[in-house]
């Protein structure tokens, strides 16, 4: 029996053991058709899903080439059944093929009659399909491209999407690289998305998905749309690509709710988008209405409902997702998959931070225990009324105080869900408060003197979990998080791994009060980060040094 | 000459070496031992022996076998040559058929005869008659054809009746029939009109269209089912669109026997076989077409499937000590205990069932039949042993065991089909019932094996490539190569298949290296290959931050055991993830572990430092455990008077009470409300009873059960020892000069030899029969049937029939018929 790195599960799971002398060659040859589930520090584990070997057939992998990796790898015997499962799923892809016929248009074939027949006569696909051309062959309606090929995945039968993209109108983008460099992991997540031609970029906060945009337009060089979560973040996407790539000015438009210019490249928010009067999406025209030749999702977890009907459509155009935290709260991760394209590149966080591109960061939960006084009425309060309640205990406002105080110099966010709460704390810490009703043109400039040490100190709500770069704060303070989401949690922590100029590592302190529904939320936010590899320290409020 | 003492006189010429032969193949004939040459031959005549030695028989020894019988007639003693043999098997010859009657002379199923009187015989050939038994044997469809028009008419009273008219109107529409006018002439007729297969194609020529392939479907048997098969068909009121059956009952082509079967005589059978009684004759077996599989990929499928059964028998025999598995009333172990089982093991319904049923029949669970429960015997050698040996008892266990796991969640053939007909659900076998015993289940694993090892033989190709089996390409072969045991084989193969894969004898759907160990008997070989190839046990673990320890292998059991008290099993496979949780810990607590000696047992079996959060976990647990404790005491005694109670402790008088003090106002006592208060009373104080003493819980002490045995596997049906054998022959050979007088066996035996003739033959018996008084009394009678021990005989004399029971008989001759 070979020692290899990997342990295959029956249960579709392959454990990684992080420290064997071949687990980086294993690690790059199961990459290609495995998910990685969790990255704890020994022990790795991959999960095999159809989708995940879909996509391998989808980049040109066969089932041999699957088992044979295995099989080498492998320190024990393979399950027979699962590998006669892998053959099986992965003989399901490509049955079914959609292709440009010069004279029918969008076409799907067969290599395998009772497969069309069986998919034709699905009730939900049936509306989708054309006449029948002949038994193999039958004509799509060019417009359900991405709504067919997501019901086939539902039923088993992937399709293999041979029909290509459009070009979209050239429009010349360089990479201006001058003092800097694309990191070896964001030329190869470039590399994969060009060669799969559209799909899903997973980079931890912090590790540069924006370098990795930029550099997919530039190979690109066609006229860009850009979806981001907000205006904030749409502004941080225009000077990064004004820095980092021949584009100008003039070239770059901002389609915002107040804002709205139409350039060769576009950075639009998925708010405007989704904007609905009447009925209607006045602005969607936005997206179908013009030649683009590339469509960059940023936080493509976040994407919502009506845009992601709208991508089903545009399936003709080239797609790429940016995310740090493919964890969706409503678990539609699949559709993402499905719509915007596979997983390209997925990297576990402790290995960016292992090269030094993101800085390490130590995550301590406090607990805190509640006053008497609390502790009653946290027992007799409504379930509605008991989360806000010992979310925000009045301990933790006194714990934030000495924090702050032991982390004196240091540019420290204090972050949390409660609007109260962090008021309180903003004026015990006299310290500026950014929440929801705060206007643009204040949270840029309360970022700003931020950034450049003005301000050591900001009170944020959840307006500032995503896309804000912050690069020099290096302490957090979570006082109450947005109940069990894991993805939150993450790019809460996202803000610190910006690397410190002085190397420094930076410090999450989450604070949960002991005993109650708290705790249990903690425990189901930091599942994502724990299995990222970042181990939570647990201390009690007493053991915090004093300041 | 009786047919028993002319294969006594024939045994009794054989070589020694002939006689260990046959001894060797029909082991039967000489357990127990026999005294002489007479009472084997009786022996080797009896039915039940006729029919061992028939299974072992393959597809052209039973078709030469069949068609000897078809072409013989042991009560004329008309007998038959290879040569009269050839000319009845299509594609046989002479060289090919004198093998095989040799063999089957050597087996003592047929035995030399004079030639009949009108053959004459130059060229020397033998001449072969059946033992007398074998008609019995055969069945009623010798080669699948049917009986004779005579031998219909004469046991199907309905068609006797109408086959006078059938011929009638067979002539009247001008076929080329005899007019017949009693029903054994009509039969003759009948006989004669389809006897060549010419006769039937020229009768056939006018049939309606479909008629062939239906009459293609009685080619291999006889008789078939068909609605309403009495109907009335007649030639002269037929339709231009009659169907085929009617079509061919109304020319007593198809017998009716029964409301919904008909009969496809003997004579139509043989024309359409083209006059042959076996039509395709060849001693090659059929070849299957076959996949094939790597061995490398066969090799790791057996390794992951051994370590895989043998880690979930180890988890089920942890489970079953946490929690006896309960019975139900009505045996077996219902589906809600096996859910419970699939759940603590993370596998299937189905897949539970078998680990289960394999864990019990290799003695690793015991029915405790007390508490009717199974449980895991204490002290079993088997948790001791090294894997490969504990994998070698499982094999061996299920090797001989008369259970079929597989059959456990199939439903049940018979009343239970009938109940899902009718819409109620049928049952299905539950796991440990009787329902799943198969007594033939070793006899057809063997044979299983050896088919394997024989298809993986022949297809073996040097690339190290087997051929992948499957359940039907085992059971064509086994079709062919002990057709009359194939069908005990269709309902065990694919279970058994399934279960060999489990056990790594199958691999990739192939013979593995192990399992042509088993099946050619050579478990040191399986020992030693399995030995080399399965990883070592592994005696750490790597604990992580996210409280989960994860085992890189199979981990040695009893630390397995004691991670398994601290941390909840995740996932299914070589490696094992053991996550810890609150409750996990808290359940290490509650029995009896403190924070330091799990952390301690942590310490030392973990190959990485213990993350924070586990430390913290742990601690954290550990210090809030027991703020609120539970125990029992069978009275407690409550005072407001905290300096009374104190007193109370200290008062010697009390000492029998065991009194603890819990809180400063309660004692507990270790004696019922009753005792303590009489206790109480004794001392001056008056104490309130507040309760009825509680019920006395009497825990019931379970006997011992004994630890399971290394099972050790004797394949079945292997030919008797050595020494039985010289010391039979031993036997016979001193006897050959005593010989004359049948022993008691051969003479039971010759007596039912007589009995069976005159039966065939309608002759009477002289018989000698003891009464209920002790008195014997000799009869003439003429016997109609035999069966079950009792003998049905018509007294001419009194005009009656009168059933007698065989063992009053003392001895029957024919009768001498006074007339003759």
């Amino acid at each position: 029996m070979s020692d290899g790195p990997l342990i295959v599960q029956s249960d579709k799971t392959i454990l990684l053991e992080v420290d064997h002398e071949l687990a980086t060659e294993a690690r790059h040859a199961i990459a290609a058709f495995a998910e990685l589930e969790r990255a704890p520090e020994h022990v790795h584990s991959y999960r095999l899903t159809p989708l995940g070997l879909w996509n391998a057939r989808a980049a040109g992998l066969d089932a041999e080439k699957v088992l044979d990796t295995l099989l080498r790898y492998s320190r024990f015997p393979v399950p027979h059944s699962l590998l006669i499962d892998i053959e099986e799923t992965m003989s399901r892809y490509g049955r079914l093929r959609l292709e440009k016929d010069p004279q029918h248009g969008l076409v799907m074939r067969t290599t395998d009659y009772p497969v069309l027949e069986e998919v034709s006569r699905a009730k939900k696909i049936a509306p989708l399909l054309g006449p029948r051309i002949d038994g193999e062959t039958v004509v799509v309606h060019s417009s359900q491209r991405g709504q067919l090929k997501q019901l086939l995945l539902k039923l088993g039968w992937p399709a293999e999407d041979l029909a290509g993209y459009v070009d979209g109108t050239p429009h010349l983008i360089a990479l201006n690289e001058d003092g800097w460099h694309l990191r070896p992991y964001q030329k190869l997540a470039t590399e994969n998305f060009w060669a799969g031609g559209s799909g899903v970029v997973v980079l931890p906060c912090g590790a540069g998905k924006t370098l990795v945009g930029a550099a997919a337009m530039a190979t690109s060089s066609t006229t860009t749309l850009i979806l981001v979560t907000n205006t904030v973040a749409a502004r941080q996407w225009k000077d990064e690509l004004l820095k980092r790539t021949s584009l100008t000015e003039g070239e770059i438009g901002e389609y915002s709710g107040s804002v709205k210019e139409v350039r060769p490249v576009t950075i639009a928010t998925y708010q405007v988008l989704t904007t609905k009067r009447g009925g209607l999406y006045p602005h969607l025209e936005l997206v179908d209405g013009h030649d683009w030749g590339l469509i960059i999702y940023d936080e493509v977890h976040l994407l919502p409902a009506p845009i992601f009907r709208m991508t089903a459509d545009l399936q003709a155009r080239r797609r790429l997702g940016l995310t740090a935290t493919l964890v969706r709260e409503d678990g539609r991760e699949g559709e993402v998959f499905s719509l915007i394209g596979p997983k390209r590149y997925d990297a576990p966080w402790k290995d960016i931070e292992a090269q030094g591109y993101i800085a390490p960061a130590d995550c301590v939960e406090v607990r805190v225990d509640l006053p008497r006084d609390e502790r009653m009425a946290y027992a007799m309060a409504d379930d509605a009324d008991k989360y806000r309640l010992c979310a925000t205990s009045e301990t933790k406002t006194h714990l934030v105080e000495h924090l702050v105080a032991l982390h004196q110099g240091e540019q420290l966010l204090v972050i949390g869900q409660y609007i109260d709460q962090l008021d309180e704390i903003g004026e015990r810490l006299d310290a500026p408060v950014i929440k929801g009703d705060t206007t643009v043109a204040v949270r840029q400039k309360l970022f700003d003197a931020f950034r450049a040490g003005d301000i050591k100190t900001l009170v944020v709500s959840k307006v500032a979990n995503f896309s804000i770069d912050l690069p020099e704060a290096s302490v957090a303070i979570q006082v109450s998080g947005s109940f069990g989401s894991r993805q939150e949690e993450a790019q809460r922590l996202g803000r610190l791994l910006r690397p410190k100029q002085d190397g420094r590592a930076a410090r999450f302190y989450s604070l949960v009060a002991r005993d109650t529904l708290d705790q249990d939320f903690a425990a189901k936010r930091q599942r994502f980060l724990a299995e990222q590899g970042y181990a939570y320290r647990i201390m009690d409020a007493k053991d915090v040094p004093a300041g | 000459m009786s047919l028993i003492r002319a294969l006594s006189k024939e045994l009794e010429a054989r070589s020694d070496e002939s006689l260990r032969a046959l001894f060797a193949a029909r082991p039967d004939l000489i357990s127990p031992a026999v005294p002489d040459f007479a009472a084997l031959a009786a022996r080797a005549s009896a039915r039940v022996s006729v029919q061992r030695a028939l299974e072992r028989l393959n597809k052209p020894q039973m078709q030469v076998l069949e068609t000897l019988h078809l072409c013989t007639n042991t009560d004329t003693g008309h007998s038959v040559s290879a040569a009269g043999l050839k000319k009845c098997i299509n594609g046989a010859t002479i060289a090919a058929l004198e093998p095989i009657l040799n063999t089957l002379q050597e087996l003592a199923l047929i035995h030399r005869a004079d030639p009949p009187a009108t053959v004459h015989n130059p060229g020397r050939q033998h001449f072969y008659l059946p033992v007398g038994s074998l008609k019995d044997v055969i069945g009623i469809y010798p080669a699948g054809l049917g009986r004779s028009y005579t031998e219909l008419v004469r046991l199907q009273p309905a068609f006797a009746q109408r086959v006078v008219q059938l011929v009638a109107e067979l002539h009247q529409s001008g076929a080329n029939i005899m007019a017949a006018t009693t029903p054994m002439d009509a039969a003759l007729a009948l006989q004669r009109w389809t006897s060549t297969p010419e006769n039937l194609q020229h009768i056939l020529s006018e049939a309606p269209a479909r008629t062939r392939p239906l009459l293609n479907k009685f080619g291999s048997w006889a008789m078939g089912a068909v609605p309403q098969a009495q109907r009335k068909a007649s030639v002269l009121h037929e339709g231009r669109d009659v169907g085929p059956v009617d079509w061919l009952l109304a020319r007593g082509l198809l017998v009716p026997l029964d409301a919904g079967h008909v009969e496809l005589p003997r004579s139509v059978g043989l024309s359409l076989r083209g006059g042959a009684i076996v039509d395709h004759f060849t001693l090659k077996p059929p070849v299957p077409e076959l996949g094939q599989t790597s061995a490398a990929l066969r090799r790791n499928a057996a390794m992951g499937a051994i370590a895989e059964a043998l880690r979930l028998v180890g988890e089920l025999l942890y489970a079953v000590r946490e929690q006896p598995i309960v019975t139900l009333r009505s045996g077996g172990v219902g589906v809600r205990e096996l859910k419970r089982l699939a759940d603590s093991l993370r596998v299937g319904l189905s897949e539970t069932a078998l680990i289960l049923e394999l864990s019990a029949l290799s003695g690793l669970l015991r029915l405790d039949v007390d508490s009717s429960t199974w449980v895991q015997p204490p002290s079993l050698e088997w948790l001791t042993l090294p894997r490969q040996e504990q994998w070698l008892w499982l094999v061996n266990a299920w090797l001989a065991s008369e259970r079929a796991p597989s059959l456990v969640g199939q439903t049940l053939p018979g009343p239970a089909t009938a109940a899902a007909r009718s819409g109620s659900s049928a049952n299905p076998i539950n796991a440990l019932s009787a329902e799943a015993q198969r007594p033939d289940a070793p006899l057809v694993r063997k044979r299983i094996l050896e088919i394997l090892e024989e298809l993986t033989l022949e297809a073996e190709s040097p690339d190290g490539k087997a051929p992948v089996l499957n359940a039907e390409a085992v059971m064509e072969r086994a079709e062919w190569s002990q057709p009359r045991m194939s069908r005990r084989f269709s309902s065990l193969v694919r279970g058994i298949l399934h279960e060999a894969e489990l056990l790594g004898l199958m691999g990739s759907g192939a013979l593995t290296q192990l399992g042509s160990a088993i099946a050619t008997e050579q478990p040191e070989l399986a020992l030693s290959i399995l030995g080399e190839h399965l990883p070592a046990a592994v005696n750490h673990v790597l604990l992580q931050a996210d409280l989960t320890a994860v085992a890189p292998g199979y981990l040695a059991p009893e630390l397995s055991e004691k991670l398994l008290l601290i941390a909840d099993p995740e996932g299914q496979g070589p490696a094992t993830i053991f996550r810890f949780s609150g409750d996990s810990i808290r359940r290490a607590l509650d029995a009896g572990q403190d924070a330091e000696s799990i952390l301690t047992f942590l310490r030392t079996h973990s190959a990485t430092d213990v993350p924070q959060p586990l430390r913290y976990l742990i601690k954290d647990i550990a210090s809030r455990h027991g703020r609120l404790r539970v125990a029992s005491s069978p009275s407690f005694i409550q005072s407001d008077d905290e300096a009374a109670i104190a007193e109370l402790v200290r008062e010697p008088g009390a000492a029998s009470l065991g009194l603890v003090r819990i809180a400063p106002t309660v004692l507990t006592s270790s004696a019922s409300p009753r005792e303590t208060a009489r206790v109480l009373r004794e001392l001056g104080l008056s104490p309130a009873v507040q309760e009825a003493e509680s019920a006395v819980v009497r825990y019931k002490r379970t006997a011992p059960v004994s630890g399971g045995l290394r099972p050790v596997y004797m394949a079945p049906r292997t030919a008797p020892p050595d020494d039985d054998v010289e010391a039979q022959l031993a036997v016979l050979r001193q006897h050959r000069a005593v010989h004359g007088e049948a022993s008691g066996e051969a003479a039971t035996q010759l007596g039912l030899e007589t009995l069976q003739r005159a039966i065939r033959l309608k002759q009477a018996v002289t018989m000698n029969v003891v009464d209920g008084m002790g008195n014997s009394n000799t009869e003439t009678v003429v016997p109609v049937s035999v069966s079950g021990g009792r003998v049905r005989v018509f007294d001419a004399a009194k005009d009656t029939e009168r059933v007698l029971s065989i063992h009053r008989i003392i001895d029957v001759e024919p009768a001498v018929e006074p007339h003759k």
